[in-house]
């Protein structure tokens, strides 16, 4: 891995590059109070992309499984008619998407996506509309060094070992030095931009400037913690009480934002709806644990009928050691999303403490 | 792509969302952070609700009856065919046979046309909105008490209160943002009072669940301020410096007495008087109640808000009296006055001064005739004196699920439908005029703390619809009138001047920040989170004096020993019209109607038992006016005498209710009824 160094002035060089060579890039903007959203650079917003902000909410996950994503349509060439029956349909698959650059990926972001391709690509069946999206992406991942902006009192991280400094799947990373920022490729295409001349060789106080901040930074933390292998622990052994799960449960109201604004939550549904006159769309969108149809069996049977059987099923799916051993971490990346979307503050943190709660004052009464 | 800030319309929260578009259709939507009302969360139907516009099911072009069918027509033929047939009817039968209803859910610029063209172009009051029945007495009440119509405080204040009342709501289901606000401040350190005959998500959270027979309330608060009273609690200096008619109200409360009314309400009287102690001795009390389809009666609402004002909780951060809207409109609509009796700002129509007023605003004469409600411009196309409806996204004939209602539109010479759907009501009409859906139109909308914001224009419409507001206008120039708007915007100029505390929302200050909160003048142009905070109202706040009844609303015939109350479920939301579009929600909503084919009810487990009556077994329902057929549910959450049914089948609640209406404006007085096993 060879490093790079790159004035400050001179970062948004790397989008100009990006964009010159035919992708398409989203980049962090700010939007109205402290809203902050991925959004397509054009030449009229490219000055405003920035490279410090809070995380933007609505997850970059969706650029590779969307909220709605059309999987194929549907339309009867022929028409049918009574005397013939039959009739023909054309059935059209979307061609390859094109080439997406995201500037500016979060550590935990970038692990969640590793998340989702060990799901969608990582087992004997691959899901090829993922793929479609996935294989032409590119990620500029930035280190999360600005203890103001960059990291809130919601981020754990830390705690799921995914940041701030990303260790894979980054095409590139930069990381604020002070004046300059370190670049390094993750990737053959990432190794391409460094040739671009307004890189620098970086030096080894450059190295140790990087290890001096990771280690500053990570102290922003410290009251933020996640102690998941404890509560993983609970959870794999069925030692969490089933009025444990009722307070949690109480205090769910069945938004299903947790599930939507979940980097790493790989569920959706799938259904046929008809558009314009004999077009069929095969869609497939966002879905979630919270919501009582999710489980529910064709005859009728629902295993996870009452909202804390549900609630259940959601930390079971995303701290029990079946699926920790299976896709070789938890499924939470420490982003804090769910703190913030939760009406009854049941976000990975709150059940994490309550879980480790309930089980000291078990103790205790032992 | 683009993401674009606007407010969610499916209830009265109002909450900031951005919507995702990709140049032809919107792609997504989740919450802003920093909206003050929902500050980054949405429930189920606001993170599904940019689904409808892409709806296929929607009408697209303007049509008019054909024999048994109906034929597509041009926007000039369809608006000069209506204006025709109104011109025609108005000099057959007079003004008055000719009625307009529209939905809670209207944007305020299409209410304020849909009055002004019943006003000031047709000649009538006949004006409504379609929940009359509902909101009226919320607004009377704080009309007639403390002299504004609408929530005194803001949604952001829960969370500094330290003790809330949450009267017979269930919030968790109906009102998910505001739920969520409640539980964080009960997290928080802040007292839970819920009064409810159901158990539900926020009962589970309750300091003190009032756990009440249904019907009993308004008596609950006539003993809480007597407890209040004895105890030295009362907020005396408040009441003599801000109310009026305290002495008469005091002397009222001395009379009750809290073991009878425990008993009546069935809840342990310690319970009751340790309640009134926790909320008089909160510094900061907040009281809310449902306006909608659990709606309490005007009875029990002056009640609320003696309490609030004998503890002294008006006026101050963290306290309040919040009445919750569950249609996004319902505010905004009555504001602008869809309603017979009222005039854009709540002038009274009988008010001389203020009729002059809007006559040379209007340029044109305004009718003494009292306009009738919603339900009495039905009855009337029933008997043959109203010939003519303008039914705005109104749906009457599903809304109601009566028969005799079916009757009344069929007997109508002539019915406009301006919708998104072919309805029930649609089905019926002689014209349709198909609207643009959410995130095609830029136009306003009023939420339950007066917020008054911009839902804007995301993508264009598909060619064929036209904004509401747009067809009012045609149709109206038709009929003669020379109104010259060319952008809803406009019409928010006008009723900026129709409406005195709208006075400084115009588009441009609206589409700062997060909207404004009224009133919004210009000499507040920011708006106005909290009422009365800084100065004395000009009048005196009114106590209502409660002689204490007699005897407790209760179910007390030997036949019919069941109090039956109605209330709502999650995905039932204003007769599906928006849930029927969202793949998402259209199968949580299949669920309940595939698990309770014939809807459910909730039944306490000692009542089953003595019944014989078994979980998901069938039972019969009979009240004075009818009986169903539905399945069981064995549940802790109603007590025992209680039964509940959701009101997500309505052909069940019609079957059982018979007559218009009698489903309830109001809870006050629950329905009698009896069960058996079938």
């Amino acid at each position: 891995m060879r490093a790079r160094v790159i004035d400050r002035a001179d970062v948004l060089k790397i989008v100009d590059f990006l964009r010159r060579d035919r992708y398409q890039v989203v980049a962090p903007f700010f939007g109205r109070g402290r809203d902050t959203v991925f959004d397509v650079v054009t030449d009229a917003n490219r000055d405003s992309v920035q490279l410090h902000l809070p995380n933007p909410y609505y997850p970059p996950k969706r650029y590779v499984l969307p909220q709605i994503h059309r999987l194929l349509t549907a339309r009867r060439t022929i028409l049918t008619t009574r005397r013939t029956g039959g009739g023909q349909l054309r059935i059209d698959v979307p061609e390859d998407e094109p080439r997406l650059a995201i500037f500016g990926i979060r550590s935990c972001d970038l692990a969640a996506i590793g998340h989702l391709d060990r799901f969608f690509l990582g087992r004997e069946y691959r899901d090829t509309y993922y793929e479609r999206l996935r294989r032409n992406l590119f990620f500029v991942n930035v280190v999360c060094t600005d203890t103001e902006l960059d990291i809130d009192d919601d981020c754990f991280c830390v705690c799921a070992d995914t940041g701030p400094a990303a260790r894979e799947l980054f095409d590139l990373q930069l990381m604020h030095l002070g004046g300059e920022y370190m670049i390094v490729a993750g990737s053959p295409a990432g190794e391409a931009v460094l040739s671009h001349p307004a890189c620098r060789q970086a030096t080894p106080a450059h190295v140790a400037r990087r290890r001096e901040i990771l280690s500053e930074v990570r102290k922003r933390f410290k009251d933020v913690t996640s102690w998941y292998s404890m509560a993983s622990r609970l959870i794999s052994l069925g030692e969490v009480g089933e009025k444990t799960w009722e307070e949690i449960g109480n205090r769910c109201l069945e938004c299903g934002g947790c599930s939507y604004v979940c980097p790493t939550c790989t569920c959706f549904t799938v259904t046929d709806r008809s558009t314009a006159d004999g077009v069929t769309e095969r869609i497939r969108l966002w879905d979630s644990c919270a919501l009582t149809g999710f489980t529910r069996m064709a005859g009728g049977h629902n295993p996870r009928k009452a909202v804390h059987d549900r609630r259940n099923r959601r930390f079971f799916r995303k701290l029990s050691h079946y699926f920790v051993q299976r896709e070789l971490s938890v499924a939470c990346v420490g982003c804090g999303r769910c703190v913030e979307v939760c009406h009854g503050d049941v976000g990975m943190p709150s059940v994490v403490e309550i879980i480790r709660r309930a089980a000291a004052a078990r103790n205790e009464t032992r | 792509m683009a993401h674009i800030l606007t407010t969610c319309t499916f209830c009265g929260v109002g909450c900031g969302i951005y919507l995702e578009e990709d140049g032809f259709r919107i792609t997504g939507g989740y919450p802003s952070m920093s909206h003050p009302a929902n500050q980054g969360r949405i429930c189920v139907r606001g993170w599904n609700v940019h689904e409808v516009a892409s709806s296929p099911d929607r009408l697209k072009q303007p049509l008019i009856r054909d024999g048994g069918g109906f034929r597509e027509a041009s926007w000039d033929e369809a608006t000069s065919f209506v204006a025709a047939r109104l011109k025609h009817i108005r000099s057959e039968h007079g003004p008055d046979a000719i009625g307009f209803i529209n939905s809670p859910r209207c944007s305020n610029e299409e209410g304020f046309l849909l009055q002004k063209l019943a006003r000031a172009v047709v000649g009538t009051n006949n004006v409504d909105h379609g929940m009359g029945a509902y909101r009226s007495a919320s607004i009377e009440v704080l009309m007639e008490m403390l002299g504004v119509p609408a929530a005194t405080n803001s949604i952001a204040d829960i969370e500094q209160s330290d003790v809330i009342v949450v009267n017979g709501v269930d919030l968790a289901l109906q009102l998910p943002t505001i739920g969520g606000r409640v539980i964080r401040a009960k997290m928080g350190g802040a007292k839970l009072i819920v009064i409810d005959p159901r158990r539900h998500r926020i009962a589970e959270h309750a300091d003190f669940f009032l756990q009440t027979r249904p019907g009993t309330d308004r008596l609950l608060y006539g003993a809480m301020a007597k407890v209040i009273v004895d105890r030295g609690l009362a907020d005396l200096k408040f009441l003599k410096s801000r109310c009026q008619n305290y002495e008469a109200f005091l002397a009222s409360v001395h009379a009750y007495d809290a073991l009878w009314v425990a008993d009546a309400c069935d809840i342990p009287p310690g319970l009751l008087e340790s309640a009134a102690i926790a909320f008089a001795s909160g510094q900061r009390g907040m009281i809310m109640y449902a306006t909608g389809a659990e709606a309490r009666g005007a009875d029990t609402i002056r009640s609320m808000v003696d309490l609030a004002l004998l503890t002294g909780n008006v006026g101050r951060k963290g306290t309040g009296v919040m009445p919750l809207a569950e249609h996004n409109n319902l505010q905004g609509t009555c504001d602008v006055g869809v309603q017979p009796q009222l005039l854009p700002g709540y002038a009274s129509v009988n008010d001389e001064a203020a009729r002059r007023h809007f006559e040379s605003l209007w340029g044109a004469p305004i009718s003494t005739r009292p306009g009738l409600t919603t339900r009495g411009m039905i009855e009337a196309a029933f008997d043959g004196s109203i010939r003519a409806l303008w039914i705005d996204r109104h749906d009457p004939a599903t809304a109601y699920a009566r028969a005799s209602i079916v009757a009344a539109l069929d007997r109508l010479d002539f019915m406009v439908v301006q919708h998104l759907f072919m309805t029930e009501t649609a089905q019926r009409a002689d014209v349709i005029l198909p609207v643009v859906a959410f995130g095609e139109e830029r136009a306003t909308f009023t939420s339950t703390e007066r917020r008054i914001q911009l839902a804007e224009k995301v993508i264009d419409p598909p060619p064929g619809p036209l904004p509401a507001w747009d067809q009012i206008v045609r149709v109206a120039n038709r009929l003669g009138a020379r109104w010259s708007y060319t952008s809803s915007s406009q019409v928010m100029d006008e009723i900026r001047r129709a409406v005195p505390f709208y006075e400084g929302a115009s588009y441009d200050n609206l589409s700062r920040e997060y909207g404004r909160q009224w009133p919004c003048t210009a000499d507040r142009p920011l708006g106005t989170a909290l009422l009365f905070a800084d100065e004395a109202p000009s009048e005196p706040f009114r106590l209502a004096p409660f002689p204490m009844p007699e005897m407790a609303g209760s179910c007390m015939i030997a036949e019919y020993p069941f109090a039956l109350i109605v209330g709502r479920s999650l995905y039932y939301w204003h007769h599906n019209v928006l849930v029927q579009h969202s793949e998402t929600l259209k199968r949580e909503h299949r669920v309940l109607q595939l698990d309770y084919p014939e809807g459910f009810v909730d039944i306490n487990p000692e009542d089953a038992r003595e019944l014989g009556v078994r979980d998901s077994g069938k039972v019969r329902i009979t009240t004075l006016n009818g009986s169903a057929v539905s399945t069981a549910r064995v549940t802790g959450s109603v007590k025992r005498g209680t039964i509940f049914i959701p009101f997500f089948l309505h052909e069940v609640i019609g079957q059982l209710f018979g007559e218009p209406d009698s489903s309830g404006g109001s809870s006050d007085w629950p329905i009698c009824a009896r069960v058996e096993r079938v």
